[in-house]
């Protein structure tokens, strides 16, 4: 009765005249971004959050989480119409809908994603309300050590779950957090790492970071080795529409999705990817057809969008009741947080109800919104993507260059760009994967907070992180996810002679 | 270094960076002053511990350079034929981006960058290429600035 109360009075803050509008531009403007080849949805929410800046926090936030909404629909339009897939939450659909588009069937292909996004996203957001509260009265019992261990966890799994190589995920994470350590020492007042550079004193900001590795760097790394290679758009012939059979072959996998990716992406230990990759199992497990699949059986669109999408508000909501970005969108979400000076978390339900509430029953909204705005424009979305690629890429990095320029009017973070981008290019060029270091980079100097303030309890023993129930579950689970797929690797290929040593992952 | 598939001299580079990053790391902790916190463990541990992890995560991966190459890099034959010349272009357009924004203002500055880097994506047409810029950077001026309270450099077009 409580969280339905504070739901209502969430609504009654979105259901505002402005904060509707802020909403409706945030997907709109979330769409616009994401469906731009070569953009996903971390990416956009990096260009549009210097678009937020001057709002109050409430509509700041609100029309951060359409762009988020809109962001993730747009992206999985590109994967279907180019098979270029923005992130790898959308490698299935990429796979499975651009066949169903090479087949002539694209518009069932984005009606099934449309349609199971809002299907997924509701569904998935009624099982955010249902949980925030539970969730958020665990992690008040939390002290620095469980998060410090959550953390870690957390640390581990976007560096090793994803990409080809834990060492190289590793590296990365490190490298993000040896970007958080830039600037001042939050507890002592310490400028560390700062290279005697007044300006690196407030540390490299997230902007710049994320624009620099993921706009600046793809950017070089596109024109200097992909030029030559033309993409072929899908042209969507004939009806949009779902036949009957479309509906009767979607609903199911919409709801298996949902109810997949929601738990999965929730979890320190989530991201969106293992939801649309065991999606996609499933639904070939449980099809009459399952011949069809690799051909573009539209259950294997339905399912792994419905999922991807439960999953990313999965994501969301691991972020505002914990305040634990599982992905490089979330840790982008994390910092307009602090923009503001809000630390999502258990506590921010506590001190700012209006704004969690509000900002939850916008989700409700937007994933309405999201469906009335693409379902009509499909057919804009779809000349958004054959913008010739010199035109497509010097918008971006105007926008790329305001977003980090317009921070403080200063060249030194234009430079710092440029050179965040040469890393990016090189990450690209020998495949280490972007995304730890930007949840490195964010969370580290939390995690580094949470750190010290325990060992200060514990008087500077470290046993605390065992001592407690909670911290040693989660650090052996975390243990377990680092050395467990190499060894197991090791035993599955005792025939070969161990080819990737303890460091390759599967 | 006579191992029989040959070293991506690149994959080594990029290791040693790592790991010399983490020996300046650590080195410079020693730097940090501890300011005389009352805390058990102060500005210096972390450092320390991201350090060791760059050291050894570096060391790592030069070891797998030297012996058959990283881990599971995808082959792609686009590696073969990189173009030199559309990276300098671009590298160009956004240093000199950065040198002319603050005397040239954002809407020059910008349209010059949208041209540049359009012409390192091969483009041709450039009368295409300086209205679509215009357009673009003008109307960015003013809805950053206008609707959404950004400050941005006017520069030589600041008394239109």
């Amino acid at each position: 009765m409580e969280t339905l109360n504070a739901l209502l009075s969430g609504f009654a803050v979105a259901m505002t005249l402005q904060n509707l509008l802020l909403g409706f531009i945030g997907v709109t403007l979330g769409t616009l971004v994401g469906v731009l080849p070569g953009v996903g949805p971390a990416l956009t929410v990096a260009l549009l959050l210097p678009a937020t800046s001057s709002l109050d926090p409430t509509g700041a936030l609100i029309m951060f989480a359409g762009i988020y909404y809109g962001a993730m629909y747009g992206g999985s339009t590109t994967s279907i119409l180019l098979n270029t897939p923005g992130e790898s939450a959308t490698i299935v659909t990429a796979l499975e809908g651009n066949m169903m588009a090479k087949r002539g069937r694209a518009g069932p292909a984005l009606s099934t994603s449309a349609i199971g996004s809002f299907v997924a996203g509701t569904l998935s957001v009624i099982m955010l309300t249902a949980v925030a509260p539970l969730v958020v009265n665990l992690a008040l019992k939390f002290g620095p050590t469980e998060y410090f261990s959550v953390m870690v966890l957390a640390f581990i799994t976007v560096s090793t779950l994803l990409g080809s190589s834990m060492a190289r995920g590793l590296a990365s994470l490190f490298f993000g957090l040896w970007i958080g350590l830039i600037g001042i020492d939050g507890q002592t007042g310490q400028a560390r790492f700062t290279m005697g550079i007044p300006e690196l004193l407030d540390g490299i900001d997230v902007v710049v970071a994320a624009v620099g590795l993921f706009a600046v760097g793809e950017t070089l790394y596109l024109a200097t080795y992909l030029n030559k290679i033309g993409d072929t758009i899908e042209q969507v012939k004939g009806s949009i529409w779902m036949s009957k059979s479309d509906w009767g072959r979607s609903w199911k996998p919409w709801i298996r999705g949902s109810f997949l990716g929601f738990p999965i992406g929730a979890m320190p230990a989530g991201g969106a990817e293992i939801p649309t990759f065991l999606s996609y199992a499933i639904e070939k497990k449980l099809s009459k057809q399952p011949e069809e699949f690799g051909n573009g059986a539209i259950e294997g669109v339905a399912g792994p969008e419905a999922a991807n999408n439960a999953a990313s508000t999965g994501t969301l909501a691991m972020l505002l009741t914990i305040g634990l970005p599982t992905s490089a969108t979330a840790a982008i979400v994390l910092a307009a947080f602090q923009q503001y000076g809000l630390q999502p978390g258990p506590l921010l339900f506590d001190t700012q109800p209006l704004l969690v509430w509000g900002l939850i029953a916008s989700m409700y909204i937007g994933n309405v919104l999201l469906l009335v705005l693409n379902l009509p424009l499909v057919g804009l979305w779809i000349k958004l993507l054959s913008i010739p690629r010199p035109l497509l890429y010097g918008g971006i990095l105007i926008f790329a260059t305001l977003g980090a320029y317009g921070l403080r009017n200063s060249w030194f973070d234009l430079l710092l760009l440029y050179i965040i981008g040469l890393i990016g290019f090189m990450m690209r060029r020998y495949d280490i994967p972007v995304a730890p270091t930007i949840v490195g980079m964010i969370l580290g100097p939390i995690a580094e907070q949470q750190l010290r303030r325990a060992l200060s309890i514990s008087q500077g023993d470290p046993s605390i992180f065992f001592t407690h129930p909670i911290s040693a579950t989660v650090l052996v689970i975390a243990f377990l996810l680092l050395v467990g797929p190499p060894i197991w690797k090791r035993i599955a290929s005792k025939k070969h002679p161990p080819v990737g040593g303890a460091t390759a992952a599967p | 270094m006579t191992s029989r598939s040959p070293i991506v001299f690149g994959e080594l580079l990029v290791a040693l960076g790592l790991a010399g990053l983490g020996l300046f790391t650590i080195i410079g902790s020693q730097d940090i002053s501890t300011g005389g916190g009352y805390s058990q463990i102060g500005p210096r541990a972390f450092p320390y511990m991201i350090g060791a992890g760059l050291l050894a995560l570096g060391g790592i991966l030069c070891w797998q350079a030297v012996s058959g190459g990283w881990r599971n890099v995808p082959q792609d034959e686009a590696h073969n034929e990189p173009d030199w010349l559309a990276f300098g272009i671009l590298s160009g357009a956004i240093l000199l981006h950065m040198a002319a924004i603050a005397w040239a203002g954002f809407v020059l500055a910008s349209t010059f960058l949208f041209i540049l880097i359009a012409r390192g994506f091969g483009s041709r047409k450039l009368v295409r290429d300086i209205v679509v810029g215009l357009v673009l950077s003008t109307a960015a001026y003013f809805i950053f600035t206008r609707a959404l309270g950004l400050n941005l450099p006017a520069g030589l077009l600041g008394g239109l």
